[in-house]
């Protein structure tokens, strides 16, 4: 079936299935191999981009049936660069397979002071088995500012 | 000053922007996907494999099995332990072990290719465990392993009979750490492309240590080392999984060299966790013996591994772990005996601690135990028998430094440990544990050695050449730091390629704790050796002596003499020479380890670790909360203190997730729980923030006076957390992980039930369950699965989006299903629950979505977003609802997942999802397979018959407990409403026809005017719930004047838990002892399983603390 896509800015036709996954159009289809597939089944968070304004899942996303834009790393790690930074200076990656997913997660987090513990809540969706989680919380309470 | 210093990680921005290629994101062009096709049974003999119909599928390319492969093993360890071949030829020995591989041109060509691969089996008895595998008659895995045992050593250090003469008092106990695997984000992945014309096969991996892989492939495939190479790529993560070859490599090398194509092979998640090397199950006898004043005088240790089914690195974990016990404090004397067990269940290897975490975990949990007995506090105790620096171990460690005093002392006063033991049996505790490792391991051919090579250029840069592999640890960091460093170069101007075989001076990978001080000495040596060579050109430009000339800032200076470093390579070379080219390396002077003795200095130095934990046990539901913990540790210097401080936080939550919650489950030799979901590895929300301190101290014998760091910190974490609960509570669990289903009931006696002898209507499920294991399971598992109904996978041929239910409704055949979030319809269509044709999409249909808040009744449609109704009840003052969806699932799938989507989701038993044959997924023949297997925590206490499972919604416990009602429509404009406590028929199973709709859920005005709370204990945070409690009562002036108490996965549907509600009315908040008596009333009608009973426990102090919040 066809379908119309708009992502990271550009409008894109495709022939698909009606599973074809969105994680699979953009990692095969369109060559954009940031968003990963670590788990295919909706468990670990290292494939989350936003549809809309709604941090997903493209390993549970049917392309068909996405109707809203599609951001993904490539398109947002322009808009999170003091983010990005945050995490290199404090120690919010290591492996970085978890870190595209985080990285489009958090651009989604409400701006304002956070808790730690509002912040691990906020993050519980993106699992990473390198850091420990230490050093991803304090990027991000670097950046948000802590009450 | 590069080094000792925070530096940004090597290619943080290709990581944190995406553009990082790890080996699954490579597209080579003409790249064939493989597939491997994996044995169904534990043990088996191979009669014979028919590959005919999978060749001729179109698109298949090459399918192998092991005739098509030389007659070869891994090497592994060599030295007689080599025992596994690439493809099984006579014989399977573990679920999942490789049998044949397929590659296609397409995924789903290789998928289908291998469905078509016929294999006759005949099956032979399994020893699923080490005690069947010891049996008299069990089945022999191996011909070479007499008593299936792969090893059975004993190690003695010092003069132990003296020594348990001298003990004046002796502690003894069992241990039992249970199996866990790695959960690298990246899995296991390969594409290897094979070049006829130059003969040599090229490889992109996710490795730790390239040069072991292509030994291996070399080995399996009859190449010349030389002729197989590896490519840098990033590396999702190894903790020791990818510290040597796999099994995967092979494969996909002989399926290129086969196809002459390049050949794609990764593996899903679920073989990632059910045949990658996990780590090895260790059950442990351990007595410690002491002098009253504490002064250690032996340990006597009996240790049985569970090996799997072949050895990998068994067997040096094995003789590592016999060493431990001499090694981890100043003991007069050691006897250790292992045995390695063969057994018909997945191969265990390395894994960050590699037997230490096993050995730690007893040791240091007794020693808390001997401080008791001996009334010494834990730490002076530490203190008293600690080694110090210059001493030397029983098995002839040399320790050079050695601050695990001060270890000890600086977390004592870090965790508030003088203050915090007054806490003792409150339910708050502190515990701290020690560990001792290695600096890598001299124990392998070449691993004597480490190379390096850098090249200075033309314009001032230096570039750095590696062999090893960085998998998220920082080594390539601290290369690029140590070149900077001797180089005088800013460190933004060096560069490092990794794992580039070509060109490259050798380096067994990153290991055993190795990579810091190898390949730091390794680097240092190498760069050292460049700035010698400029600052002798330098010197000579200047005219003075080499050694008055320094590198800083780029440029060789002496005095007001200054020059590029670029320009001096031009100089040593000539113009157009190109780089300044220096090659060096670590040539260790420690001993090759000493694998008869035991006794050997076989590292350049040692690293130490105390761990202080503080833990807060709730003893209404035995779930343990690790609240601080802080992690000293002696490793010398820090070379870049933000990378030390992330490999000891990351290790420490590893080492939480093994002591409170990380697991292997096996049934019958296959993983029931081979998902993220289902093994409960921590999330950000089930640790606390971690304090990682480096004493930053100096080792002569290390690079910069650096030591070991990778392993280290997951070690004495279980210790440090069983010490801090059972000083919490006065309990021990001696067997990790404490999950709560241990823990619960040493703390508080049982609710008694009623016998079933008692309750007539109970007399045919009391029967079943007597007959399961006296031959029913066994009859239904054997032979009535064969007539199991097979779950048929059909691709989805439709996908329609309808504007209105009615029109969804006529849509409908008996080959649709309706799909809304997706989140759970999509993952049950994987698993072989359902398999529609047809997609009928309900997220078009904008009815269906609206939230409708009056102020009266709440309704909400059937299509909302979970997260949605979560950010409306912040403020509408619906608490039970805001309290069950902050705990459920996460940020994600809250947002993509509806409320109808979950109230309807399918059961969550991990056997009916993972593929059992059991009785609601294969029919009435079919056994119940949680009846005897694993049903701990999620399966039901109460009215359940056939079936064991829960219905896993959250929701459906807080909407029954707010007399909801849900809407149904169906065909021909049909509407019905059915109140929440009737729409279940079962677990996961409702009274709704396939072709009819929930359309919206409300919540009645009555409800939400009820003070409310919500109540659950889970795994971790998200997890569905092992059991919740959600209570809603009306009160007036201190009384109960009414009251709704659902219990959620207690029962197969939620459950009114009714004699607690009837107790509750009249009775006043005031009165505890009544709230508690009523709280408890429900639990005399329950019927647990065998090892399920503790839930009702948990169950009625869900209630308790809930009621403990009304006022």
């Amino acid at each position: 079936m066809k379908v119309d896509l708009v992502i990271n800015g550009e409008a894109v036709a495709l022939e698909v299935e009606p599973t074809t996954r969105l994680v699979d159009v953009l990692r095969n289809h369109l060559a954009l191999t940031g968003t990963k597939d670590a788990c295919g089944r909706g468990d670990c968070g290292a494939c989350t981009v936003l549809v809309g304004n709604r941090a997903v899942l493209a390993c549970l996303t049917l392309a068909a049936r996405v109707s809203d834009k599609v951001s993904t790393i490539e398109r947002l790690a322009e808009d999170t660069t003091s983010l990005r930074e945050a995490m290199a200076d404090h120690g919010g990656l290591q492996c970085g397979y978890c870190t595209p997913g985080l990285v489009v997660r958090c651009s989604q987090l409400p701006p304002g002071p956070k808790t730690r513990d509002q912040v691990r809540w906020a993050l519980a969706g993106n699992f990473c088995r390198c850091t420990g989680y230490t050093g991803i919380v304090e990027s991000v309470m670097d950046q948000l500012g802590e009450c | 000053m590069a080094l000792r210093q925070h530096q940004r990680p090597d290619s943080w921005e290709a990581k944190t922007s995406g553009s990082a290629k790890y080996t699954t994101d490579l597209r080579l062009p003409g790249t064939l996907t493989a597939r491997v096709l994996r044995s169904p049974h534990s043990h088996a003999e191979i009669r014979s494999i028919d590959t005919s119909r999978a060749q001729s599928l179109p698109g298949v390319k090459a399918v192998i099995t092991a005739a098509d492969l030389a007659n070869r093993c891994y090497i592994h360890l060599g030295e007689g332990f080599s025992d596994r071949r690439a493809l099984a030829s006579d014989r399977v020995r573990f679920v999942g072990e490789e049998v044949a591989a397929v590659a296609a041109e397409t995924p789903e060509a290789a998928a289908r290719a291998i469905e078509l691969i016929q294999v006759e089996y005949r099956r032979l008895p399994a020893s699923e465990s080490p005690a069947a595998a010891l049996k008299a008659r069990a089945e022999k895995l191996h011909q070479h392993a007499d008593d299936n045992l792969a090893l059975n050593i004993s190690r003695t250090y010092g003069d132990i009979e003296r020594a348990r003469q001298r003990a004046e008092t002796t502690i003894s106990g069992f241990y039992r750490y249970a199996p866990a695997t790695h959960l690298c984000m990246e899995p296991h992945s390969i594409v290897a492309s094979w070049d006829s014309h130059k003969q040599r096969i090229d490889l992109w991996v996710s490795t730790q240590a390239p040069y072991f892989v292509r030994k291996e492939v070399a080995n399996i495939l009859e190449l010349d080392i030389e002729q197989v190479h590896t490519h840098e790529v990033a590396v999702g993560g190894g903790f020791g999984a990818k510290a040597k070859a796999g099994t995967h490599e092979a494969l996909a090398a002989a399926l290129s060299i086969r196809t002459d194509r390049p050949v794609r092979l990764v593996l899903d998640r679920g073989e990632e966790f059910t045949t990658t090397a996990k780590r090895h199950g260790f059950e442990i006898e351990l007595t410690t013996g002491a002098r009253r004043d504490g002064s250690l005088t032996h340990r006597d240790t009996d240790i049985t591994v569970d090996n799997g089914a072949y050895n990998h690195s068994g067997p040096s974990v094995a003789v590592f772990a016999t060493m431990l016990p001499g090694s981890l404090y100043r003991v007069e004397a050691s006897e250790a005996r292992a045995r390695l067990v063969y057994t018909n269940t997945q191969p265990g290897a390395s894994f960050r601690g590699y037997g230490n975490a096993q050995m730690n975990w007893a040791m240091e949990s007794q020693l808390d135990e001997l401080a008791e007995e001996l009334q010494i506090d834990p730490i002076d105790l530490r203190i008293k028998n600690a080694h110090v620096s210059g001493d030397e171990t029983l098995t002839g460690w040399r320790l050079g430094s050695a601050r695990l005093v001060e270890c000890l002392e600086r977390a004592r006063d870090e965790i508030g440990w003088n203050e915090k033991r007054q806490l003792a049996g409150s339910g708050r505790g502190v515990g701290v544990a020690a560990a001792i490792h290695v600096s890598g391991a001299n124990a392998f051919e070449h691993s004597e050695f480490s190379g390096a090579a850098l090249d200075v250029n033309e314009d001032g840069s230096v570039d750095i050449r590696f062999a090893g592999a960085d998998a998220g640890t920082g080594q390539a960091t601290l290369l690029r730091q140590i070149a900077a460093e001797e180089l005088g170069v800013d460190f933004d101007d060096t560069s490092v390629t990794m794992m580039e075989s070509d060109g490259t001076p050798m380096d067994l990978g990153a290991w055993s704790s190795r990579g810091t001080v190898w390949s730091g000495h390794a680097m240092a040596n190498t760069a050292g050796t460049a700035a010698q060579a400029l600052k002798e050109a330098a010197a000579e430009k200047f005219a003075v002596p080499p050694q008055n000339v320094r590198l800083e800032d780029g440029q060789a200076k002496c005095g007001e003499d200054a020059i590029d470093i670029g320009d001096l390579v031009v100089l040593i070379n000539g113009a157009d020479a190109g780089s300044l080219h220096v090659e060096g390396g670590y040539l260790t002077d420690v001993d090759k380890m000493n694998k008869v003795t035991g006794i050997s200095h076989f590292s350049p130095n040692y690293a130490f670790a105390v761990q202080a934990v503080e833990v807060k046990v709730d003893y209404e539901t035995g779930k343990v909360d690790v609240v601080d913990v802080v992690s000293v540790h002696d490793s010398g210097t820090a070379l870049n203190p933000t990378s030390a401080d992330g490999q000891i936080v990351g290790a420490v939550v590893m080492g939480i997730g093994a002591a409170l919650g990380e697991e292997m489950i096996y049934e019958g030799g296959r993983l029931i729980n081979p998902s993220f979901l289902e093994y409960a590895a921590p999330r950000p929300t089930d640790v606390p923030t971690i304090r990682p301190i480096m004493l930053d101290a100096y080792d002569s014998a290390g690079p910069y006076g650096a030591k070991g760091l990778g392993e280290i910190g997951l070690v004495p974490t279980p210790a440090a957390v069983a010490n801090a609960v059972a000083h919490a509570t006065g309990v021990r669990v001696r067997d990790i992980p404490i999950t709560p289903d241990k823990l619960l009931p040493l703390l508080r006696d049982s609710i008694e039930a009623l016998n079933a002898i008692r309750r007539p209507s109970l007399w045919w499920t009391a029967t079943i369950r007597a007959l399961y294991p006296r031959g029913l399971f066994y009859v239904l598992h054997r032979w009535g699965t064969r007539f199991a109904r097979q779950a048929r996978p059909a691709p989805v041929l439709d996908l329609s989006a309808p504007d209105g239910i009615d029109e969804a409704i006529a849509q409908h055949r008996s080959d649709s299903a309706f799909i809304s979030g997706g989140t759970d319809l999509l993952v049950a269509r994987q698993q072989g629950l359902c398999s529609p044709v047809r997609l009928i999409d309900l997220s078009t249909i904008r009815s269906l979505a609206d939230l409708s808040d009056g102020h009266d009744a709440l309704t909400i449609g059937a299509g909302v977003k979970l997260e949605d109704l979560r950010r409306h009840t912040l403020t509408s003052g619906d608490n039970m609802l805001l309290e069950a969806l902050d705990d459920l699932a996460n940020h994600q799938i809250r947002e993509m997942a509806t409320v109808a989507g979950n109230l309807l989701q399918e059961k969550r038993c991990s056997f009916y999802r993972n593929g059992f044959s059991c009785y609601k997924q294969g029919g009435w023949t079919c056994p119940c397979y949680a009846l005897l297997g694993e049903h701990r925590f999620h399966h039901a206490v109460i009215d359940a018959h056939r079936c064991q499972a829960v219905t896993p919604s959250d929701l459906a416990t807080a909407f029954l407990a707010l007399d909801a009602d849900v809407t149904v429509s169906g065909r021909h404009e049909s509407r019905r409403s059915v109140p929440i406590g009737d729409l279940y028929s079962g677990p996961g199973e409702s009274v709704l026809a396939p072709d009819e709709i929930l359309t919206s859920v409300i919540v009645p005005l009555r409800a939400r005017r009820r003070q409310s709370a919500f109540e659950k204990l889970r795994l971790y945070a998200g997890d569905f719930a092992i059991c919740s409690a959600a209570v809603s009562l009306e009160i007036d002036d201190g009384m109960v004047v009414d009251a709704r108490v659902a219990l959620g996965a207690i029962a197969p549907t939620p459950y009114r838990a009714k004699r607690t509600e009837q107790a509750l009315i009249g009775t006043r908040l005031a009165d505890g002892s009544s709230l508690d008596r009523a709280a408890n009333a429900w639990a005399q009608d329950a019927y647990p399983l065998a090892d399920n009973g503790w839930k009702v426990d948990a169950a009625c102090g869900l209630i308790r603390s809930a009621l403990r919040r009304f006022t």
